[in-house]
């Protein structure tokens, strides 16, 4: 019986850690640590300069409800960033900048993708 | 209209998917034989017996065959094939060529077939009066696994997915259409470059060993219910499960040690779900072997034993659906991608859930469960409660992996928790700190009823004397800022004392009752280590110049982990002197050195070491891909990877239209200057030395009335001297001037003038920005203290059980 009561007490408290998954407009609303899906807008300005603040990334997203913010997120930019198809970002806004503490991309990896190179196979035909 | 495509090897594949079917064939075979042999009344007749073995043996022979076939697509690059295009290429070496074969799901599917064939081999030899009815499970999940890379289509459904399929059937491209489009195909994706490691050569054939493995306690366990032999499957099991539980053991250490070696995500357990559904099984696998002791020696906890053996392979089967299915989604870093055989896995998983469930709602009444309680203080007692804290544990680690699996069943959006490690380790510390605990002072207990007073009194000391280390190395190492760190370091010290003890009883009598103490030394240093390390690890590549962007980071408490190297300027880290010192590319590979100096007060060098963390770069992709390189000391290890590099091609970057090649440098200066006057710039000067009034002109022809006029400097600058010429020329009434470049120190003259009111010549001096003439790596440094422990203890604990397979593979006979 105490084991029941303990699992359960387990089970519980786990989802009292849980957290939610939201918008920058609800991230806007609480001080709570947020997950916010959505994906990198690739032609806005994009900073990550090593040599001025090599932990110091910035870049502008869209939420899945439309909405953009931008992000700040303190460390190195992850590798292969720009080819995310989607990003999912853990943190909360801060002056009007949603603060990133984690960074979880969904690439179209070259190694999982069935996507032949085209760009390569033209090359061929020409020569 | 069939096209007659050119150049492909049809062969290796046809006869691979023939071996498919046939290996599914005789497993399926081998299943109906061994069942009819189980439920034959007459014992003297082992014609089904014979039979089931034949096809089973044959299954095993066909499986390698299926392999062979792979392999041989695999080493020769035939493109045609999917698998070899997926997941090998032509630069790939020889032995990584194996870790290919498990990077698909197929390929790992294979592996895990492989394994349960040999396992069931194994079985056919030394199962005596247990061979049909084990088998016959066996060969039931054996049906199941060759079905998955069955790749056949019944009824429109389609029946796993085959390694052998053809590149142009696999998918759609305006290529196929064309015969000869296997020359259009000069290279394959590749191996993941993280896959390329030695450590994926045999990290996943041992942990698919581990996962295989359990399906024997488990047959077992529904062997014992079927043909209602209750009790006396206990004993053959153990061994197995011993076996099982070191397997899966090894396999999980060696993935976090590759994490740690190969990963940059800077540790060796991150509790990602794909790291937690390997652990999981092996969790209630460990509290399932403590209580087959407990009713081997007591007949207490029966129904327990039996539940955690068969939950354990229940669990094998929830995890690959997890890891295989696609459902954790984003809340992994690294889970697969759905293969389209989510059903079929829920099948398999389903089957296994409801057999033996049916089998003990049947025979429930009959089962041994003792209605009287345990004594407190007995071993058995103490061995139920660390299985039930075992089980609960793994309990709180199913329901937050499992967060994806009920918003896809309830259709809500719970996310994980924001800081997952804290999460897991908030509640497994506590978990792990009951469980070392009980795992000493349980030692001293005997079955069925201890005298209490002897008891405390063998207690006491290590008790003592655990608490008197605990304050020594919570000291040393510095964990003091978390009760239950202290808490955990106490119970495990304390299991290592009184394990030792024990250790030392058994060595005076018999060598082989010592396995059970030796592995519980070994997990308790793995405790130890692992909490030290990962506790206590301390980033030293803090950095604490980079500033630029300071209010935005004002409020974050994120430490800035990275640090910016220039090549050869040293920076002082914690008591490291760390300097960068080049790069070389070897293959897809570039290792960058980076050299730690320790100094001390006397300027003495007391420590002078390079770590070369390397990173694959694909100029295509603007990717690097970082391993992590580390320096091992016995007490710690200094960690370092790469997080940001020059990417190589912007080292040569063409000069495109529209932009001057002058745009690279700083602003011109000039300089009006006369025969030996010295010009200074940022990092040195140039003399003028003379003028050259018949300076020449490579590929212009000079006639009478033109002027070339040389000005001869010499460059004096980081304690090299270059000589050059730029040269001045009046051409009809055209001035041009012809500049020189001074490449080695990003230098650039022009004589652009000659002043003759002033007497005075025009020079303009070109000059690269510092930065950009300088090589500079980003990176971050972690030194892990005492993780030799976590290493060292698994190693104790390995040694630990195969001591205990031969105590109980002994007692067997």
């Amino acid at each position: 019986m105490i084991i029941i009561a303990i699992a359960i007490g387990v089970i519980v408290s786990t989802y009292a850690d849980s957290s939610t998954y939201g918008s920058f407009s609800d991230a806007q609303e609480t001080q709570k640590e947020l997950h916010v899906v959505g994906k990198l807008i690739k032609n806005k300005e994009m900073v990550y300069n090593p040599q001025q603040d090599a932990n110091y990334f910035s870049f502008y997203m869209k939420d899945n409800k439309g909405k953009e913010c931008k992000v700040v997120f303190t460390g190195s930019k992850p590798q292969d960033f720009e080819r995310s198809e989607q990003i999912v970002l853990t943190g909360q806004m801060e002056n009007g900048s949603f603060q990133a503490n984690k960074i979880l991309m969904k690439c179209p990896s070259k190694y999982t993708q069935d996507k032949i190179e085209v760009t390569e196979v033209k090359a061929q035909v020409k020569s | 209209m069939d096209t007659q495509f050119t150049g492909e090897h049809l062969l290796p594949g046809q006869l691979g998917q023939f071996f498919i079917v046939l290996s599914f064939g005789t497993s399926l075979i081998a299943l109906f034989s061994y069942y009819f042999a189980t439920i034959s009344k007459d014992k003297l007749d082992t014609s089904w017996q014979k039979l089931g073995r034949l096809a089973y043996r044959l299954n095993l022979f066909v499986v390698i065959c299926i392999g062979v076939c792979l392999f041989y697509i695999i080493y020769n690059h035939l493109f045609e094939y999917h698998y070899a295009w997926a997941h090998s290429s032509k630069t790939l070496p020889v032995y990584y060529i194996i870790s290919c074969f498990w990077e698909g799901q197929e390929g790992s599917f294979w592996l895990w077939t492989f394994w349960q064939a040999v396992l069931g081999v194994i079985l056919t030899f030394k199962a005596k009066t247990w061979e049909n009815s084990v088998m016959t499970v066996v060969s039931f999940s054996q049906v199941f696994l060759a079905s998955m890379i069955l790749g056949v289509e019944i009824f429109g459904m389609k029946i796993g997915s085959s390694p052998f399929i053809l590149l142009r059937e696999a998918m759609d491209a305006p290529i196929f259409s064309r015969a000869d489009y296997l020359t259009l195909i000069q290279d394959g994706n590749g191996l993941n470059p993280l896959l390329q490691n030695y450590w994926m050569v045999i990290h996943p054939p041992t942990l698919f060993l581990g996962f295989a493995s359990m399906v024997v306690p488990f047959a077992y366990g529904v062997a014992a219910l079927w043909e209602k032999r209750y009790s006396d499957w206990i004993k053959p099991a153990m061994p197995w499960t011993l076996f099982a539980v070191m397997i899966l053991g090894t396999g999980i250490i060696m993935g976090s040690f590759w994490a740690y070696e190969a990963l940059n995500f800077g540790g060796f357990w991150a509790w990602d779900p794909v790291e937690n559904a390997s652990i999981i099984p092996w969790l209630t696998l460990i509290a399932g072997v403590h209580v087959m002791l407990a009713y081997k020696n007591s007949g207490h906890s029966y129904f327990t034993a039996l539940f955690l053996v068969l939950i354990s392979f229940i669990l094998v089967l929830y995890a690959s659906f997890l890891t295989r299915s696609g459902i954790l989604g984003e809340t992994s870093v690294h889970a697969f991608t759905s293969a389209g055989m989510d059903i079929q896995l829920l099948t398999y998983l389903g089957v296994f859930f409801i057999l033996p469930l049916v089998l003990i709602i049947i025979n429930w009444k009959k089962l041994p469960i003792t209605k009287k309680d345990e004594d407190t203080y007995s071993r058995e007692f103490w061995l139920f409660i660390g299985a039930i804290t075992l089980l609960v544990s793994c309990i709180q680690i199913i329901a937050t992996t499992s967060i994806p699996v009920f918003n896809t069943i309830f259709g809500t959006e719970i996310a994980p928790p924001t800081n997952v490690i804290q999460h897991y380790n908030k509640w497994q510390i506590a978990f792990a700190f009951a469980i070392a605990t009980i795992s000493a002072f349980s030692q001293f207990l005997k079955y069925k009823k201890t005298d209490v007073r002897k008891f405390f009194i063998s207690l006491i000391v290590s008790f003592v004397v655990a608490v008197i280390l605990t304050g020594v190395i919570v000291y040393v190492t510095e964990i003091y800022q978390n009760v239950m760190y202290i808490l955990l370091t106490w119970s495990a010290v304390f299991s290592i004392l009184c394990n030792a003890k024990i250790l030392g009883e058994a060595l005076k009598g018999k060598w082989k009752l010592s396995g059970s103490a030796v592995a519980h030394i070994g997990f308790a240093f793995v405790l130890v280590g692992a909490l030290i390390a990962a506790a206590n690890n301390k980033i030293i590549s803090v950095n604490n110049t980079g500033i630029g962007f300071g209010d935005e980071f004002a409020k974050s408490n994120n430490p800035r982990e990275n640090i910016i190297l220039y090549k050869n300027e040293p920076v002082k880290m914690n008591e490291y002197t760390v300097t960068y010192q080049g790069d070389s590319t070897s293959g897809v590979n570039t290792y960058y050195r980076v050299n730690y100096k320790v100094i001390d007060d006397k300027g003495v060098v007391k420590e002078n070491f390079s770590l070369y963390p390397n990173a694959q770069q694909n100029a295509k992709m603007k990717q690097i891909v970082a391993s992590p390189d580390t320096k091992h000391y016995l007490f710690h290890d200094v960690y370092t990877h790469v997080s940001s590099v020059p990417l190589k091609e912007e080292e040569h970057h063409e000069d495109h239209e529209g932009h001057s090649e002058d745009e690279e440098y700083q602003l011109p200066v000039v300089h009006e200057v006369s025969v030996g006057d010295t010009v200074r710039f940022r990092d040195g000067f140039a003399i003028v030395k003379a003028v050259n009034k018949n300076a020449s002109i490579k590929d212009i022809p000079l006639t009478k009335d033109d002027v070339a006029i040389g000005m001869k400097l010499e460059v004096q600058s980081k304690n090299v001297t270059v000589e050059t010429e730029p040269i001045f020329l009046i051409k009809g009434n055209a001035k041009v001037d012809f500049g020189k470049k001074v490449d080695e120190l990003g230098l650039k003259f022009r004589f652009t003038n000659i002043l003759p009111d002033k007497d005075k010549l025009e020079l303009t001096v070109y000059e690269k920005p510092k930065a950009e003439k300088k090589d500079w790596i980003v990176m971050k440094a972690i030194v892990f203290p005492y993780i030799n422990l976590l290493w060292g203890g698994t190693i104790i604990m390995i040694v630990g059980f195969i001591l205990s397979i031969f105590r109980r593979a002994k007692e067997v006979k």
